[in-house]
């Protein structure tokens, strides 16, 4: 299953920034860095911190299917494994905060390697089904709370927070620059991992898994390696979560958290670099301006998940991607037959041949 | 639609697969009662071009032309109603349905439709061998047979033109002695037909043109006699003839 | 031995009612090459119908089918114009995976529009058709169930029939088995898709009065049975029509002994479980290799 990506990243390269779009993303980064020390309303900062776990979240759920090009419907469990874990720990050990959300990632990553390995036996909507199986049975058992571990659908007794020495409102300080720094780590991992010979690798077993095999890449390694660093991604943003609240519940998981996640995915664009963060970004707004309207919340959400699927199925990214491509066809068009666009694109980039070219030698063995 | 006026009129087209162009600028007519036989290598755009003609592939540039009126660009669909007919290359049957169903299928529009049981009794007192497999699953028909079923399938409706797709392709030399006799009693009662093969040696007796396609256009044409006497094309085409 | 006959009792509704909603799905699968997320909110629909249908208006089981076999059937319509044909014959995403997100976002909106119409409340369906026959053994098969299994099997035989008989049955499973040739025959595929998802959409609000009937109607009364035609269809093979009748009794076999052996809340995820181990050892489900139509 192959997917249309839409970045602008030269495989095997890291992406080539010019200087102003540098210059642009540090003032980005800056703008943002001081945003709690410009604005004090608290419950805003609230909604960015939380947008912000999510969008870690969402970034670990694009990296699994933008490089294993599989649908993981069971990150939200391995998300809120990492939670309940680092809970627990947080609880029962004297292990500090810190480490415990460090092994709560560690244990989502040991989870989702675990469901790694039946993937590869499996395709397209079978891997779904299967995932998803696995997030039902995780939050059954989460739910039910057979040993009294997880407090069930109540909650989970409440943990310390990483900063419970400073003020709340240092805290909430302190909570936003930490998400920041997270955000920036996995981002720039995912990013230059992308583009890194791993990626490289992580992309040919997704896109040609015999040449791969044949090439001496082997396709359950490299699957176990991108399903292993999307869950600690995700298992941290969990535990993180919980830092945070001081505590998780059962409702981080199941169909209302999935569609709005998928939707972020999709509106902003499946397997990008941008993706995650436009979609959280544009869905986390939708979701502060209705909240005066949680009734007609879904309603929108679903409304607007349709549309914009079906007049842009490749998100906002992919729109941006796909106009640069237009203009630049009718800026260069006369000097060939092409009409240009996106069947060519998508033919290009789909067959084992675009893969072909751009491995050379470049394979790790 | 005047007399004389070509049934199908092909001009400068350009079709092909993403940005790779197979068929280049061609341009041929096929008048009515014809057959015409477009010969040629594989992979040089005979059977692109069939598929551009009856509307599975969109053309990049060019002109199609069904008694005068442009038809190119439209689905195949519409173009089956307005009488085209494709018996297209490797069979395309319905492997799960069976001879007879495929046959029916024929005749889905609606006026075939309904003269489709008297249809069916034409097809099987031409082709006696699909009466006898009537309700044999398509999927485990011969190579031959299954030939022949889309030849049948091909048949279940009146055809302004019909359009056949490699009949030889695959085919042990016997059943292509059989699929090429149905083609020539067919050709006897007067369909006109485009013919695309890549196999020389029994196109004689329907051929009334011959056209030869290398990358994408025509090369050479004229009836058969006159091509058969041409060294180049006997050597390439014909080994021996 | 009591329970063995309950169960199997239990078995056979329920699984005649999965089947008739699974195999709208197959239908879907083997035609349009997707899987419509759609279908449980038909299920839904046809339980608000029916209540509706007969508890509020009081009229007859016959025209609450008839009525949900309408209106869903104009859902369904509805939904393949707005969800699906708009994706067709463009290129640059996977169309499958797509397709499976935007029958999601329309389900998404029934239920929640459902939700605002209805409240969250399970509307209680009072039984149609009452008393029973006792089997075996204190073992009582009511009328009601009998009347819905024998209705299920009845439709589901039905369709066989229009598919195997009929002019457009027939360019259904052409379509599903080959497409292009199915054109070329000038089946008009762009009309025949919204007529299929149509016609599946109608099986799956009929189910959805039965399981209204059976259980309650309630905004969420589709996910349930969304979950489980999946599961029937994958398990049964994508696209093939016996399988998917095979699974649906063997997934109605799972949840009635569950039910009885472990207890309702159970079932689900034993069912769950199951799909995970048979997925892990059997990855092609129970009958289809991939991407097979056996229409």
């Amino acid at each position: 299953m192959s997917l249309a990506e839409a970045q602008d990243a030269r495989i095997g390269r890291p992406p080539k920034l010019s200087g102003g779009q540098i210059g642009g993303i540090l003032a980005l980064v800056v703008a943002i860095a001081s945003v709690p020390v410009i604005w004090s309303n608290e419950y805003a900062l609230g909604v960015l911190i939380t947008g912000m776990i999510t969008l870690v979240l969402n970034t670990s759920w694009n990296f699994v299917l933008g490089t294993a090009g599989v649908w993981n419907f069971g990150q939200l469990a391995i998300y809120a494994l990492g939670g309940y874990g680092a809970g627990l720990l947080m609880i029962h050990t004297p292990v500090p905060p810190v480490l415990a959300i460090i092994a709560g990632g560690l244990l989502s990553a040991a989870m989702s390697v675990l469901l790694a390995f039946p993937t590869l036996r499996l395709y397209g909507i079978y891997t779904s089904l299967l995932t998803f199986s696995f997030a039902q049975v995780f939050q059954f058992i989460v739910v039910n709370d057979p040993k009294g571990l997880t407090g069930g659908s109540f909650g989970f007794p409440t943990v310390r927070g990483l900063y419970s020495f400073l003020s709340p409102r240092a805290s909430l300080d302190a909570y936003y620059w930490t998400m920041m720094a997270v955000v920036i780590a996995a981002t720039l991992a995912v990013t230059w991992i992308r583009s890194s010979r791993l990626g490289i690798a992580l992309r040919t077993v997704r896109d040609a898994p015999g040449y791969a095999a044949a090439r001496g890449v082997s396709p359950l390694k490299y699957r176990i390696i991108a399903f292993a660093i999307s869950g600690f991604i995700a298992g941290v943003a969990g535990a993180l979560y919980l830092s945070y609240n001081q505590s998780i519940t059962t409702s981080v998981m199941g169909l209302t958290p999935m569609s709005i996640d998928v939707t972020m995915l999709v509106i902003g664009g499946l397997g990008t670099i941008w993706g995650p963060m436009l979609g959280t970004g544009v869905l986390t707004g939708l979701q502060v301006g209705l909240a005066d309207y949680p009734g007609i919340q879904l309603t929108i959400l679903g409304t607007i998940l349709l549309v914009i699927v079906v007049f842009m199925p490749n998100g906002i990214v992919g729109l941006i991607s796909a106009i640069r491509r237009r203009v630049g066809a009718w800026v260069t068009e006369g000097e060939g037959e092409d009409g240009g666009g996106d069947e060519d694109r998508a033919e290009a980039e789909e067959t084992p041949a675009g893969v072909e070219e751009t491995l050379g030698a470049e394979l790790p063995s | 639609m005047s007399a004389g006026m070509p049934i199908l009129e092909v001009r400068d087209l350009w079709a092909g697969y993403g940005a790779t162009m197979v068929v280049r600028g061609l341009g041929l007519t096929v008048e009515t009662g014809e057959t015409v036989v477009i010969i040629g290598p594989n992979g040089h755009g005979k059977t692109t071009l069939l598929r551009t003609v009856t509307g599975l592939i969109r053309p990049k540039r060019g002109e199609v032309l069904l008694e005068g009126e442009r038809v190119d660009g439209k689905t195949p669909e519409h173009l089956a109603g307005l009488g085209m007919v494709h018996v297209p290359q490797g069979d395309q049957l319905f492997p799960d349905m069976t001879v007879e169903e495929n046959l029916v299928m024929g005749a889905f529009l609606p006026a075939p439709w309904k003269d489709r049981h008297r249809s069916l009794e034409r097809v099987y007192h031409l082709i006696p061998a699909l009466r006898e497999r009537s309700g044999q699953r398509a999927r485990t028909l011969s190579g031959g047979e299954r030939r022949l079923v889309g030849l049948g399938r091909g048949l279940m409706r009146e055809a302004r033109i019909l359009m056949i797709d490699e009949p030889s392709l695959g085919l042990a030399p016997v059943a292509i002695e059989t699929v090429y006799g149905a083609i020539r009693e067919i050709h006897d009662t007067g369909t006109t037909i485009l013919l695309v093969e890549e196999n020389f040696t029994h196109i004689g007796d329907v051929a009334d043109v011959v056209h030869v396609v290398e990358m994408g256009s025509i090369v050479r044409s004229g009836p058969l006699e006159e091509l058969s006497k041409d060294r180049t094309v006997v050597e390439t085409y014909l080994g021996s003839l | 031995m009591t329970s063995f006959v309950g169960i199997l009792v239990e078995t056979i509704v329920l699984g005649s009612i999965y089947g008739l909603v699974a195999i709208g799905m197959t239908l879907i699968y083997g035609t349009l090459r997707i899987l419509d997320m759609s279908q449980g909110s038909m299920v839904m629909i046809g339980g608000f119908v029916g209540w509706g249908v007969l508890v509020v208006a009081g009229w007859s089981p016959v025209l609450a089918i008839l009525i949900a076999f309408v209106i869903t059937f104009a859902m369904g319509t509805f939904t393949e114009l707005i969800s699906v044909q708009p994706l067709m014959g463009r290129r640059g995403f996977d169309f499958e995976m797509v397709t499976f997100i935007t029958t999601f976002a329309v389900a998404i909106v029934f239920a929640n529009v459902a939700l605002q119409v209805f409240g969250p409340f399970q509307h209680n369906v009072t039984p149609v058709v009452r008393g029973g026959v006792d089997v075996y053994n204190r073992v009582n098969l009511s009328y009601q169930n009998m009347t819905m299994a024998l209705v299920s099997v009845g439709l589901m035989g039905g369709l066989g029939l229009f598919l195997a008989r009929t002019r457009w049955g027939l360019a259904i499973r052409a379509v599903a088995q080959n497409l292009d040739a199915a054109r070329l025959m000038g089946v008009p595929v762009m009309k025949l898709y919204p007529l299929t998802m149509g016609l599946a959409s109608a099986l799956a609000g009929i189910g959805g009065v039965f399981l209204g009937a059976k259980f309650f109607a309630y905004p969420s009364a589709g996910d349930l049975p969304l979950l489980e035609a999946l599961i029937v269809v994958i398990f049964g093979g994508l696209g093939s029509l016996s399988g998917t009748l095979y699974a649906a009794y063997a997934i109605g076999l799972i949840q009635a002994t569950a039910e009885v052996v472990v207890g309702t809340t159970w079932s689900l995820p034993i069912l769950y479980a199951i799909i995970l181990l048979v997925l892990v050892v059997r990855p092609h489900g129970l009958r289809g290799t991939p991407s097979e139509a056996r229409l």
